[in-house]
């Protein structure tokens, strides 16, 4: 079996499936909850948080690095004089740098968020009433022998169970 | 929340997706032939020679530029609502969002087109980007221009960003609400959202990362657009206030445009349940604050340059202050001033109409500010003998036009494509843990319940 | 030691005959615009005499100076264009390269002097005028900026006949166009570097002062000041 899950039509409904499905015997990260806005209180990312910023920094730092290479290199490689300044202006490099740096941090993060968020890859387990406003409880693959206690617990909670092979 | 409740609001917000009438056509095909007729008048430019402007020495800048530091400006409406109003979680910034970012990457588009619009070999154009090449062309990086291009490069592609990342969950649901190619095309671009705890959690954090990288961003493009002026050694322009002039102006403008999109959104959308008065004071009374903050700037540097006696500078102040350009730095001054603080600062005035018709007077002065700033310095410089006046041609008054016409017709389509107002960041605050655990929570969330 | 070209303009001397107007676009390839685009200030003289009336008739005072592109040491159109076609040669002429030059107009507004100037159009000269053209220099399409140079392709041309003939350029040997027909004699160019050349020493002359000095561009065009009273 694919997946054995439950709709629920509010939080505190898909909050009691949620404490069954764990009474009976499934760890926490096995749970999947799928819900058409964020839901507080079940996902313990904080230290994923943690590195999302990290990557937005090094992407940022790989954006200083390349604007600064871009205008010193080039600057120094062909050295045309303009108004007096020296060559490699810095001051005015800054503006090129501060902006790539920017622009690396941001295209890291959007990448970023690709992977985390596994984004891209085919859907398993969904069911369309999600994003018409339910919420979905359920566990993918669930053990054989799991099956029929999982089924309890979310009839219990207060809806229909179904199954996806 | 039930379910029924849930469907209507997605019916209410999809519907604009779901059902065409012929008005939505006959707009499309009257805001095209405007854009058609700009198209036309710029290709004739081309062709024909720059001369079919109203440019002459020594006014060689003036509706151009003007258009392009006035779009740029526009562009801060989605950074100042969506980005900062993130950053403090104010709740009610929720169904503008994306109504703001819209507006901010459209007037980014339009701006950006302007540079090209006022090259005089704009097939050229690309020599601005620092690509290897043997024809001894690359980029002066000391040239504010330049700085313009990496400026609004990196910013249009963090407002596309910005834009297209809390749209996924929202494509998501559109996807399976519809049928056949359109839903496979929303299904491809929805990259196969689910809607899992993690995935939200993601999504949020990201969005946090983008609203505070976007923001210096936001506030270094308008200070560079300024420096196209303020590099260059022409009296009034070379100020050193004109940074944050520029930017206090350009969120001025760009809440005025936000509002007045937000009511054209509402009457035509029916949306008067999801935009209601309420956003329209808030943003009222900011656009009440930005008027004050524009009005100190001016103030402050016109009492400034009086001060300092500067014989080239007074000659172009006298210029706005009682010469030719009188009439429309009064206009500006009305506009900018008196209308918003007359129908913003009294809270019985400050309705929707009320706030639209404030917005509608700034952009319009607005724009006269950006044209005063750049043509009566630029015809008075420090030679008296090429002193000059400057006349709009029919060319840059069409193209002027066609631009206006273009940002209507780019939002009209995207709101045909996808809802204006965000599906998902309607919610807030819901738990699926009974009680606040001190080890299982992410700090994010303890955060949010403080509030 | 490289190079340093300048010139010096003795308003004493200048008639305000604007020979040196014609002459240089002669030697320059420069188009006349027509009467109705000088009426609407797009004329591209390179060097030109602005002419200021003082006082009331029959009291009047002309005032008259040529100005011209001042090869500023510090100049100001030189960091602003995107493309580097207005950039600093190392004899310290400002070199405007068409191009390169995309037409953004921005070094025209930052010129203090306005003595930059922009092709509005394609330029045509009628039959048989183009018969007339300098072949040294090249013309220039439509949308390019273009200034004084101070007739690099003469410097050019005297400097590679030097360096073939082995020998070092005399002072005065080379003369723009401008320079050349004077009639007055009003102008004088040479190398700043060499402090024995006439216009190094005329630069030093009491009388000598500098076109908007203050603002810090550098100008190497001096202009000795006028002392006959009309």
């Amino acid at each position: 079996m694919t997946a054995l899950y439950a709709l629920f039509d509010n939080a505190q409904a898909a909050r009691r499936a949620i404490e069954l499905v764990r009474a009976a015997g499934v760890p926490h990260r096995e749970i999947l909850v799928l819900s058409n806005r964020p839901l507080e209180g079940f996902d313990e990312g904080r230290s994923r948080a943690t590195r999302q910023w990290l990557v937005a920094t090094g992407g940022g730092l790989v954006g200083l690095a390349f604007g600064t290479a871009l205008t010193t290199l080039t600057q120094t490689a062909w050295p045309l004089s303009t108004g007096n300044m020296p060559i490699v202006t810095w001051w005015a490099n800054l503006i090129i740098m501060f902006e790539m740096t920017m622009l690396g941090a941001i295209l890291a993060t959007c990448g970023a968020l690709l992977v985390f968020a596994r984004l891209g890859r085919s859907r398993k387990v969904y069911d369309p009433a999600v994003s018409a406003g339910q919420i979905l409880v359920g566990v993918e693959r669930p053990r054989p022998e799991q099956v029929g206690e999982l089924q309890r617990a979310l009839r219990a909670a207060g809806a229909a169970v179904r199954t996806l092979e | 929340m039930t379910d029924r409740a849930e469907l209507a609001r997605l019916d209410d917000l999809l519907r604009p997706l779901e059902r065409t009438t012929w008005r939505f056509y006959a707009l499309v095909a009257g805001l095209a032939v405007v854009v058609l007729l700009g198209a036309v008048a710029w290709v004739s430019q081309m062709v024909i020679g720059f001369g079919t402007t109203g440019i002459a020495p020594p006014i060689m800048w003036a509706f151009y530029i003007t258009n392009f530091v006035f779009w740029i400006g526009i562009s801060h409406a989605g950074t100042l609502i969506s980005a900062i109003l993130r950053l403090v979680n104010a709740g009610w910034r929720k169904p503008v969002t994306r109504c703001a970012e819209v507006i901010t990457v459209f007037a980014l588009m339009i701006g950006a087109m302007f540079p090209l619009i006022h090259l005089g070999r704009p097939w050229l154009f690309f020599w601005l980007v620092p690509y290897p090449n043997r024809r001894l062309i690359w980029p002066n990086f000391r040239s504010p221009l330049v700085w313009d291009f990496f400026a609004i490069g990196t910013y249009l592609a963090g407002s596309v960003l910005f834009l297209l990342l809390p749209m996924i969950p929202d494509l998501a649901t559109i996807r399976d609400r519809t049928t056949g190619v359109r839903r496979r095309i929303y299904g491809a671009l929805a990259l196969g959202w689910r809607g899992t705890a993690e995935q939200w959690a993601r999504l949020e954090t990201a969005m946090q990362i983008m609203a505070v990288a976007i923001i210096p961003v936001a506030v270094s493009v308008h200070t560079i657009v300024s420096f196209d002026f303020a590099m260059a050694p022409v009296p009034t322009w070379h100020s050193t206030i004109f940074g944050p002039y520029f930017v206090a102006g350009a969120i001025f403008s760009g809440i005025a445009a936000l509002i007045v999109v937000m009511a054209a959104l509402r009457r035509s959308l029916r949306l008067e349940a999801y935009l209601q008065p309420l956003h329209f004071d808030h943003l009222g009374r900011l656009l009440l604050l930005m008027s004050l903050l524009w009005a100190y700037f001016v103030f402050a540097e016109r009492l400034t340059t009086w001060y300092g006696n500067d014989s080239a500078e007074i000659a172009v102040l006298m210029q706005t202050q009682r010469g030719g350009f009188a009439p429309l730095f009064w206009t500006m001054i009305v506009c900018n001033l008196v209308v918003p603080v007359a129908l913003l600062a009294p809270r019985r005035l400050r309705t929707i109409r009320g706030c639209v018709i404030a917005s509608c007077s700034v952009c319009i002065g607005m724009w006269l500010e950006r044209f005063l700033i750049i043509v009566p310095a630029l015809g008075h410089k420090y030679l008296p003998y090429r002193w000059g006046t400057y006349r709009p041609r029919a060319v840059e008054i069409t193209i002027t036009v066609a631009t206006f016409a273009a940002m209507t017709l780019l939002y009209t389509l995207f709101a045909k494509l996808v809802p204006v107002i965000s599906l998902w960041e309607w919610h807030g605050g819901e738990r699926l843990a009974r009680s606040p655990q001190p080890t299982a929570m992410p700090e994010k969330q303890l955060t949010d319940m403080r509030q | 030691m490289p190079h340093r070209w300048g010139m010096v303009v003795d308003l004493d001397r200048c008639t305000g005959c604007e020979a040196c107007v014609t002459a240089c676009h002669a030697e320059n390839n420069i188009p006349t615009v027509g009467d109705r685009q000088a009426a609407r200030g797009r004329a591209m003289h390179w060097i030109r005499v602005e002419r200021y009336f003082e006082g009331v008739f029959p009291d009047v005072r002309v005032k008259f100076r040529p100005v011209l592109c001042q090869q500023c040491d510090a100049a100001p159109c030189e960091p602003v264009c995107p493309t580097y076609a207005s950039h600093h040669t190392e004899e310290g002429l400002n070199a405007q390269v068409y191009n390169r030059c995309i037409g953004t107009r921005y070094c025209a507004n930052a010129c203090p002097y306005s003595v930059r100037f922009f092709n509005f159009f394609n330029p045509a000269w009628e039959t048989p005028l183009h018969l007339q053209l300098n072949p040294d220099v090249s013309v220039r399409e439509g949308g390019v900026m273009e200034k004084c140079t101070f007739c690099v392709q003469r410097i050019t041309a005297a400097e590679i006949q030097a360096k073939a003939e082995r020998r070092e350029l005399k002072d005065g040997a080379i003369a723009p166009a401008c320079v050349q027909s004077c009639p007055a004699k009003a102008m004088v160019f040479g190398d700043l570097n060499d402090p024995e050349s006439e216009a190094s020493r005329l630069a030093r002359s009491p009388r000598g002062s500098k076109l908007l000095g203050d603002l810090g561009t550098q100008p190497k065009v001096t202009y000795l000041e006028r002392q006959s009273p009309v």
